[in-house]
């Protein structure tokens, strides 16, 4: 039995506290990330970014519904953008249309919206998407193109 | 290609080094060995000795490389001076065409594959973890040193001290390889003692069909240790049959070296100890010969004893630390680790034959399907030979209950195979027995095993020799197919040299300088890992605080008693324990003194002001356990809180206070609960405790619970993330 020991040093609180930000971004780049995808985002081994299809979803579980914000950070290349023309992306989360935004020119964006509360369920599957309005389909092999994905989320 | 070169070249000098004293010991021993007995035995009783050596080395700690090389030179040079290095002995009756071409395709054939699995590098999660994490600790420590943070260097490891000097030329590779060659020298020896006993067919069937098994193979071209078991008990069946046979009194030290390196290799096969002790003294009815093989056995098992009782505080640790209690693992672990062990994944234990011998996903292997005749080894009782065979085989096959593993089979598998050989050649001769092994072959094949066993089942699946002769690259295969060693070299590529690493999940240690902390693997880690869990995990934190108030009570000492058991693998649990006169907190004072019970050693975490630590009983509530305080002087008390979590449920906790008499006295038993919040930095709190406590890295893999609450807000944690990869990312903590 070792001997008593005296009462240690006594810890403080810190003076600059902040609460935790929940954050449920499915990052392309982060090996977990095919764990969330639902639909359109093209499977196989994590990188930067990805190619979707027409209505890329995920699926992430947010612990709470209290200010949330969508948040998406994408790319309309210029190769599919000559074809395509304008595009309009309509950003969604379980299905209901949060805004719907035309972009007249290619390069990369990165869109932020709150969601309302009502629309998650805390500690339910929420599906997260992006659709595009049109999409880019190869004349060889009728692959579809929509744009570039590289991370899609909620966050607080 | 010289990473080939030298993983051969480690492992066949140590092979040569312990044949060479295996073989200097049974020429002194007037061991009558067959020719074909010869270097199976001779190996494994070297093996033995040498193994003592290099403990010894280490326990001088002068394992520096010229020496550990010179060790394994001087019993090569030692037996060819003395003539003892060449195969002697009587010649056996010769095989048949017929045999010999049988057992020469199937042995050749699992023996190419097995052979460049073992030469290939290293990618086995025990065996790049702590069976040659240890032998490379050791090596770069010149000896062995206090590791509490690693509840596997305090078992045995009869076996991983061969791996040492193979390891020391030859690195990873080579410690397989060493293992392997146990393998071929219990095929070997089965094989052998087929002849022995006027049986060749038996022995081969019995070779074959242990030799083929998809478990066996596995297990015997990595650096684990069970098939050495094996070798090493088969052996000592082996010695006492010849013992038997010819009562050479000299027979019985190599016999009691054996029996004793049974518990260095692997403390479940203490068991060959018991039986060749009294085997011993069923056949020779002395003292003296019993004693001899006591006294050979404990050379060999005590050094093990000695060493866990001066580093762990136990004797027999990892175990049996309820009796011999040490602050460096919780009694818990080993009721969790046990329950675990006895069931693996397994729901139904009725499933157990199909899943050990056809399925191999849940318990870790498959011996294979023809073992699902294992019952006939039964019919061998008929013979002298097979009741021999079946005595040890059912003591080796007993540990398997408290392990489930398929591996836990494979000490137990030789006697088993020989038996059940013996029985189906005795019934239906040898063909049938021909047919069974040619049936085992090619089930156990790697292509033809996922056809029926279970998705994940672990098996070998292709011969791997442009790995083995590095045509591959080392690095580069390693890296692509076993994501435990990237995530090594990303600890060494970014971690500073000497920094420890917290981390939730085992690592391969074999392939890192650091040291890494893995949250089951001792007390220590399991504290650090509750601090970190505390932080997001809310079962843990302190939400929940019992108050007692009593009449204004003047006492020196006080102490907080838990009353009730608790629920399965529930602790008693404090986070924080305050004293209070009139509503104001007794400030702790330096001079107090602090004891609890069953756990002394944690007693100031529940008096640090901290959130996120917390006291733990590390045994399952129980009448009796305390936490008690020693004011030094007399204090006035009216108020005690205790903060616990709802992890601890069947909480029943009295206030005592000690008179003036000495005695405790009950003064409130009837607390009011409520639910209090933790601060909303908890997070900080707990990577500062972890700071506070010498960790400054963190790793965590992608899927460890608590990964995404750290990934989605570093600042909250105050952690800097320096580097990820491999499925896993490594945390710097922020010095707060």
């Amino acid at each position: 039995m070792p001997e008593p020991y005296a009462p240690p040093v006594q810890r403080q609180p810190f003076e600059d506290a902040r609460p935790h930000r929940m954050s449920r971004m499915v990052i392309m780049a982060d090996s977990d990330a095919a764990a969330h995808f639902v639909q359109d985002i093209a499977a196989g081994d994590p990188a930067p970014w990805k190619w979707t299809n027409q209505k890329p979803t995920v699926k992430v579980v947010p612990r709470t519904n209290l200010q949330l914000r969508y948040v998406i950070d994408f790319s309309l290349p210029e190769v599919t953008f000559k074809v395509t023309g304008p595009v309009t992306l309509s950003f969604l989360v379980n299905d209901h249309v949060l805004e719907s935004v035309r972009y007249k020119a290619p390069g990369e964006y990165h869109y932020e919206k709150a969601v309302p509360a009502e629309w998650v369920v805390p500690l339910k599957d929420t599906l997260v998407a992006a659709a595009i309005d049109k999409v880019w389909v190869s004349p060889t092999d009728g692959a579809r193109l929509g744009f570039i994905l590289t991370r899609i989320g909620l966050t607080q | 290609m010289w990473q080939a070169f030298w993983a051969l070249l480690g492992a066949a000098a140590t092979v040569a080094a312990c044949y060479a004293a295996g073989a200097l010991l049974v020429d002194w021993a007037r061991a009558p060995l067959k020719r074909v007995e010869r270097f199976p035995l001779a190996f494994v009783v070297g093996a033995s000795v040498l193994h003592l050596v290099v403990f010894a080395v280490l326990a001088l700690k002068i394992a520096y490389r010229p020496l550990v090389v010179g060790m394994l030179l001087i019993p090569i040079a030692w037996a060819i001076w003395k003539g003892s290095w060449r195969l002697k002995g009587d010649a056996v009756e010769p095989l048949s065409l017929g045999l010999k071409s049988f057992c020469t395709a199937i042995f050749g054939i699992f023996t190419v594959l097995y052979f460049f699995h073992a030469w290939a590098p290293e990618s086995s999660p025990d065996g790049s973890s702590y069976h040659l994490g240890l032998v490379a600790r050791y090596l770069r420590a010149h000896g062995f040193e206090q590791v509490v943070t690693n509840m596997y260097a305090n078992l045995s490891a009869g076996v991983e001290m061969l791996f040492l000097p193979a390891f020391a030329i030859g690195k990873h590779s080579a410690g397989a390889l060493v293992h392997y060659a146990f393998l071929v020298a219990l095929a070997m020896a089965m094989f052998a003692y087929g002849r022995r006993i006027g049986k060749p067919w038996t022995g081969a069937g019995g070779a074959l069909l242990l030799y083929a098994s998809p478990v066996v193979g596995m297990d015997g071209s990595i650096a684990y240790n069970d098939c050495g078991v094996a070798a090493i008990a088969f052996s000592v069946f082996y010695f006492l049959e010849i013992w038997d046979e010819v009562r050479e009194p000299r027979l019985l030290i190599p016999i009691g070296l054996l029996a004793g390196y049974c518990y260095a290799a692997k403390y479940t096969a203490v068991a060959m100890t018991i039986y060749a002790f009294l085997f011993v003294a069923w056949r020779s009815r002395k003292v003296r010969q019993c004693a001899i093989v006591a006294a050979c056995a404990a050379v060999m098992i005590l050094p093990w004893m000695a060493k866990d009782w001066i580093y762990a505080q136990n004797p027999a640790a990892p175990f049996f630390n309820k009796i011999f209690r040490n602050p460096y693992r919780r009694v818990i672990q080993d009721q969790e680790y046990a329950d675990f062990l006895s069931h693996y994944t397994v729901e139904n234990k009725w499933t157990l034959p199909l899943e050990v011998t056809v399925r191999g996903e849940k318990t870790t292997g498959l011996l294979g399907p023809v073992f699902l005749l294992a019952p006939l080894a039964f019919f061998a009782l008929r013979f002298r030979e097979g009741r021999r065979l079946l005595l040890p085989a059912l003591l080796l096959f007993l540990p398997f209950f408290a392990n489930v593993g398929t591996r836990f089979l494979i000490p137990c598998l030789p006697f088993v195979s020989l038996a059940m050989a013996m029985a189906v050649a005795s019934i239906e001769g040898t063909s049938l027995l021909a047919a069974l092994v040619l049936l085992h072959a090619v089930a156990s094949w790697p292509s033809m095993i996922p056809r029926y066993s279970a998705k994940y089942a672990w098996h070998l699946d292709r011969i791997l020799w442009k790995q083995a002769i590095r045509k591959i690259p080392q690095d580069r295969y390693l890296a692509q197919n076993f994501s435990m060693y990237g995530i090594a070299r990303l600890i060494d590529d970014n971690v500073p040299k000497g920094a420890r690493v917290l981390a939730v999940n085992g690592v391969a240690d074999s392939y890192t300088t650091h040291e890494v902390l893995v949250s089951f693997q001792s007390a220590l880690n399991d504290d650090l890992a509750d601090i970190l869990d505390a932080g997001w995990d809310e079962s843990r934190q302190p939400t929940r605080r019992l108050t007692f108030k009593f009449p204004v009570t003047p006492a020196r000492r006080v102490r907080v008693v838990e009353t009730a058991v608790g629920g399965p693998l529930e602790e008693f649990k404090v986070h924080e324990l305050r004293y209070f006169y009139q509503g104001a907190e007794l400030p702790r004072d330096p001079a107090w003194r602090l004891r609890a019970w069953p756990n002394p050693w944690d007693v100031q975490m529940a008096f640090d002001n901290s959130p996120a630590t917390r006291w733990r009983s590390w045994e399952v509530a129980a009448p009796g356990m305390y936490i008690d305080t020693d004011f030094g002087k007399f204090e006035f008390v009216d108020e005690v809180t205790v903060d616990t979590s709802f992890d601890y449920a069947n909480v029943r906790l009295q206030v005592e206070a000690m008179n003036p008499s000495g005695h405790w006295v009950k003064i409130s038993a009837d607390p009011k609960t409520d639910v209090i919040l933790p601060p909303v930095d908890i997070r900080r709190w707990a990577s500062r405790d972890l700071y506070e406590r010498g960790i400054e890295y963190i790793l965590m893999n992608d899927t460890d619970w608590g990964a995404d609450d750290m990934r989605e807000d570093l600042g909250a944690w105050g952690f800097k993330e320096i580097a990820k990869g491999y499925g896993a990312r490594i945390y710097q903590v922020v010095k707060p």
